[in-house]
């Protein structure tokens, strides 16, 4: 069995071609989402600020929830969800010295971290984190010149100093929540044998004054300096709640700025996997399939040999395990390029942290070639399921055809596929933040119904395009006639134009469709303002009541973007938001309020999909906790729509600014009279007036770009290869058909003529479907972002879209049987017996 | 009198690798308008190569072929073809139909390509003479291998060619269904009793056919035997068992 899957594998090189380039993508795309999900899997935090410290006592790191349920029986269920803080909770400031009196306990070095913007940022753009100087101990950060910080100085690290061009005695000015300062620099330090730390640059203050620039009201970790021995239970009992670290898990203490996020990009590298293994299977079963269409007189003839079924399933599959397995050996390699090409892609994306690097890893490797193997097998078992059942008497008839039937099989999987499709469209928000993923998937299941389907819905449509390409003569007529007698064909060659065409361009659209309502929702917030105020890395809440104050001023509206929680059904939720600080007799930002009324003491206001998803009314009080896990009850006052670029939630400013550690107002919008503009300049030079600013990226943003761009690349990349491989095996295996009209009379030019048509007729039919897939989907998805009904979105995407993958179609359907066919040929009677 | 149809005069071919071998070595041979002439020779004796060549699906080396008076051996694709639809028609071993077309585009096809109206009551009055009259709208594959071989004839004599090429018509087909497509070549020549002709006049083709089967060749009106790349012999009005004894003759040498 072995030596005739070789032979076969050998004879038949060409046929494999498509499938071993398939199996071959498939494979390294695997490894290489492997190596990166491994990555973020394992990625070790880039370095330890806690270095010198035995324990780190940590303020709240993340909101968790526990729900119980009483089920039958007495049974009580407990389920207990968290979700993580963007910013860091903080401890009672007398705690330092309660643990400072455990026994063995040396000493108890309370650590205030804060965001600062300093004039640069770190390494690869690294956060600047502000603290006390005591704290410089916890790495330790030793002075390299100069000396510490008494008020009004600070030490910084060396790597900051050396990209600021910064040394002793220099006047920086630095802006937290609390305000802007100008601060002398008294000193630079930095950590054994380094300039700083990787991912976070390092400033630090006289600890009198880090409570005022910081505005915490404790510390946000304590770092524990004890003998060996000590108990740690002793510890654990003074913390109370607060979690204790040690070991690799002090890091966690630390700020969550300064640490490496890698939420989003597990999901995303997981997805990869997902829609890596979908695409595969997809095209491996198209190119399979054609490729035992090619042998099925080989497969007759082994059944007229006495070959069962089963023995030319079991032949099919070692088949594809050694296509697959010699696939494997070059992917592999490719793997790991691809997982560097990615990062490289994504750390310039910003959606993962700067100093993220891909971890090289065999057993990952091995299992991608494992399940890239275990993926062709299964296409193979797929594509040859009835080829296998061929009667002997097949062997002897001159064209062989496989038997037909299975259409019970297609019909009930399209049918489950599409309804799939048709409930995720209907049930699943599709205005929320699932929008995006859940069109994709419902995107997905239609391709499958559209594949399930493929021959009913070509020969349909055949039928139809074929008839008009007759209008053009015998060749149009000749390419309609037999496109529609071979509709399995045309539905193998269209299949993977569709699957290009449909998810690519759902994708392109959906997205260039959001990011067109968020500029227009943007637009709209802020026509009423006269201008915008924005500061280098945001400005402190106080700047912007004193912009308010201004002679002249209307109206003002700062925001403050921040991340905020509550709970859904016993989960925590966390949802971009801002913190909104409104003054004036004008409003200077119209959030198209649909019910209550903006502002108010103790108040907040949500978006119409928030109040929705939780079916909040006006007048509730909602729990809401904010980024560095501090819980409010705040009354539900409005309700408004125009959520895009905003967020969910807007909440009362001072709340946010001192709740996140950042704090900053990002922009103040301000309505006005007469020359406000240059008091403003005059007053705070490094201020920035414009008439509108971009509309704020969404949260995800970075993650959602790199995430589509990858889909977009991997789609492409493997419905690329199924086009011009199935185009290439079929126009190789009509040799004898075109030696046929050649002999009937065409001329060569004829026949190019004709297989022009043909491909044009099934681009057309790839086409024609892949528009009616992205026209559902686009469509309901559309209609749930604002109730209006679009098809296209961006005339200009899909324009390129029609026209770049008709453009391979084409290529890929005339190309290879001009290979085939050459134009002085003489016809070829060499009638291959 | 007749005249000369296809005319082939002093044509060599040899073909690339296997040391150059001369599958044709100064042939000179004509075939007269509305004969059945059968050009049998054992295997390798250039049988074939003389009908790709006489038939315009060859170049020869050198020599010449006029086909109806004009010179095709010097003509260049898409002359060639166009130069070949008009005359000829072809009936070969394995058919060779368009599986996708139905049996009455099959036979069309021809006409349909050369761009002329197609003639369809001659094309229904020849599908009734093959007796396929009904099968139209059959594909070939619903067929059996002698109703297949008869569409192929059927669509060589749809367009009145002036010589049908037949390379072993009956080689894939049992004895029976081989002697109805026989029958039906010689019909061709003989002009179906002119029924199928606009003028009075004679109306039949002339058919060339390679053959290895002296029953077959018995059918034609004269057998050109040839061996080694040359023409040995000739016998007209054959028998099966004077063929018989001449190929065995020829082989022999």
């Amino acid at each position: 069995m072995m030596r005739l899957a070789l032979g076969t594998l050998r004879r038949h090189r060409g046929a494999y071609l498509g499938s071993f380039l398939a199996a071959f993508l498939a494979v390294a795309l695997l490894a290489g989402a492997g190596l990166l999900l491994f990555s973020v899997l394992t990625a070790k935090p880039p370095a330890d600020r806690f270095a010198a410290a035995a324990a780190v006592v940590s303020g709240d790191r993340e909101v968790t929830l526990t729900t119980t349920k009483k089920k039958k029986k007495n049974k009580v269920k407990s389920k207990t969800k968290s979700e993580r803080l963007t910013g860091a909770g903080t401890l009672p400031a007398d705690l330092a010295g309660r643990i400072a009196a455990v026994p063995g306990v040396v000493d108890a070095v309370a650590d205030y971290a804060f965001p600062v913007v300093f004039p640069v940022r770190g390494e690869d753009d690294a956060p600047v984190v502000g603290h006390g100087w005591a704290s410089a101990a916890l790495t330790p950060y030793t002075l390299r010149e100069g000396r510490p910080p008494a008020a009004g100085e600070m030490v910084i690290d060396a790597d900051l100093a050396a990209r600021g061009g910064l040394s002793v005695g220099d006047q920086v000015q630095i802006t937290t929540r609390t305000g802007v300062r100008s601060v002398r620099v008294s000193g630079v330090a930095a950590p054994d044998g380094r300039d700083g730390l990787a991912a976070q640059g390092a400033l630090f203050l006289a600890d009198r004054q880090v409570p005022a620039v910081s505005g915490l009201d404790g510390p946000t970790a304590i770092a524990v300096l004890a003998e060996p021995a000590t108990d740690l239970a002793a510890l654990r009992a003074v913390a109370g709640d607060a979690p204790v670290f040690t070991g690799a898990d002090k890091v966690r203490g630390d700020l969550p700025g300064a640490l490496p996020d890698y939420i989003g990009p597990i999901s995303i590298f997981g997805f990869t996997i997902g829609i890596t293994a979908f695409a595969a299977v997809f095209v491996l079963t198209g190119t399979v399939a054609l490729g035992v269409r090619q042998r099925l007189r080989d497969l007759a003839l082994l059944r007229t040999a006495g070959a069962t079924p089963g023995q030319l399933r079991r032949l099919l599959g070692l088949e594809s395990v050694v296509l697959a397995a010699v696939a494997a050996v070059p992917a592999m390699p490719v793997g790991v390029v691809v997982a560097g090409l990615v990062a490289a892609r994504f750390r310039a994306l910003g959606a993962v942290p700067a100093q993220f690097t891909v971890a090289f890893n065999v057993p990952v490797l091995i299992c991608a070639a494992v399940a890239g193997v275990l993926v062709t097998f299964v296409a193979a078992r797929i594509a040859g399921r009835r080829a296998v059942r061929i009667a002997p008497t097949q062997a002897l008839t001159e064209t062989a055809t496989a038997p037909r039937g299975g259409m019970l099989v297609r019909v009930v999987a399209a049918l489950v596929t599409a309804g799939g499709a048709v409930a995720v469209l209907i049930f699943v928000p599709l205005g929320g933040p699932l929008g995006m993923g859940m069109s994709f998937v419902s995107s997905a299941l239609l391709l499958c119904a559209v594949a399930a389907l493929g021959p009913v819905l070509a020969r349909g449509l055949t039928a139809v395009v074929g008839r008009v390409a007759a209008l053009g003569g015998v060749t149009g007529w000749l390419a309609g006639t037999v496109a529609r007698a071979e509709s399995r064909r045309v539905a193998a060659v269209a299949v993977p134009l569709v699957l290009m065409f449909a998810i690519n361009a759902t994708m392109l659209l959906n997205s260039s469709l959001l990011g067109e309502l968020t500029g227009d929702e943007h637009a709209a917030r802020s026509a009423p303002a006269t201008a915008q105020v924005t500061g280098p890395g945001g400005l402190p809440l106080s700047v912007a009541g004193d912009l308010a104050a201004l002679p002249g001023v209307t109206g003002a509206a700062a925001t403050l973007p921040t991340r905020a929680i509550v709970a859904q059904g016993g989960k925590p939720e966390d949802y971009p938001s801002q913190g909104l600080f409104t003054a004036g007799r004008e409003a200077a930002i119209d959030l198209d309020v649909r019910d209550g009324q903006l502002g108010g003491e103790g108040t907040f206001a949500a978006s119409a999909y928030l109040v929705e998803q939780h079916g909040w009314r006006v007048g509730d009080e909602v729990p809401i906790w904010l980024a560095d896990g501090y819980q409010v009850t705040l009354r539900l006052a409005a309700v408004y729509q125009r959520a895009r670029g905003f967020g969910e939630m807007a909440l009362p400013a001072d709340l946010v600014a001192a709740h996140d550690p950042r704090g900053l107002v990002a922009a103040v919008a301000l309505r006005y009279d007469g020359d406000v503009a240059a008091g403003i300049h005059q007053r705070w030079p490094a201020l920035r007036v414009t008439p509108a600013v971009a509309a704020a990226r969404a949260g995800d943003a970075q993650n959602q770009q790199g995430a589509w761009e990858l889909m977009v690349v991997i789609s492409l990349g493997f419905a690329a290869i199924a086009v011009v491989n199935t185009f290439a095996i079929a126009a190789s295996s009509r040799r004898r058909e075109y030696a046929d009209l050649r002999l009937a009379g065409a001329t060569a030019g004829q026949v190019h003529r004709m297989a022009t048509r043909e491909a044009a007729i099934t681009v057309t039919v790839g086409l024609v479907l892949g528009a009616a897939v992205t026209a559902v989907v686009v469509g309901a998805f559309s209609t749930a972002q604002d109730g209006i009904f679009r098809l296209i979105v961006d005339p200009v995407t899909y324009g390129g879209m029609l026209a770049g993958i008709a453009a391979l179609g084409m290529a890929a359907g005339a190309l290879p049987i001009r290979a085939v066919l050459r134009r002085r040929d003489l016809p070829a009677v060499a009638d291959d017996h | 009198m007749t005249e000369t149809v296809v005319e082939v005069i002093d044509v060599t071919k040899s073909y690339a690798g296997g040391a150059g071998v001369r599958a044709l070595d100064g042939v000179s041979v004509g075939f007269a308008t509305g004969t059945f002439c059968a050009v049998m020779g054992p295997s390798g004796s250039g049988k074939s190569t003389l009908l790709h060549c006489a038939a315009g699906l060859d170049r020869p080396d050198s020599g010449r072929v006029l086909l109806a008076g004009q010179e095709i051996s010097r003509l260049r694709e898409p002359k060639l073809t166009e130069a070949r639809r008009r005359r000829v028609g072809f009936v070969f071993q394995s058919y060779n139909l368009m599986d996708s077309l139905s049996v009455w585009h099959n036979v069309l096809l021809p006409q349909r390509l050369a761009g002329v109206r197609p003639d369809r009551d001659w094309a229904r009055e020849v599908m009734r003479r093959v007796g396929l009259a009904g099968r139209e709208n059959d594909r070939p594959g619903q067929l059996s291998g002698g109703q297949r071989q008869r569409v192929a004839l059927a669509r060589a004599l749809a367009g009145r060619p002036e010589v049908i090429f037949a390379d072993e018509p009956t080689g894939a087909l049992d004895i029976s269904a081989g002697r109805e497509v026989l029958a039906l070549l010689r019909d061709a020549v003989d002009g179906f009793g002119d029924l199928g002709s606009r003028s009075g006049e004679r109306s039949g083709t002339a058919v060339i056919m390679v053959t290895h089967d002296p029953a077959a060749a018995a059918w034609a009106d004269r057998v050109v035997f040839l061996a080694d790349g040359r023409i040995v012999t000739e016998l007209a009005d054959p028998t099966a068992e004077k063929v018989a004894a001449q190929m065995t003759a020829v082989s022999a040498r």
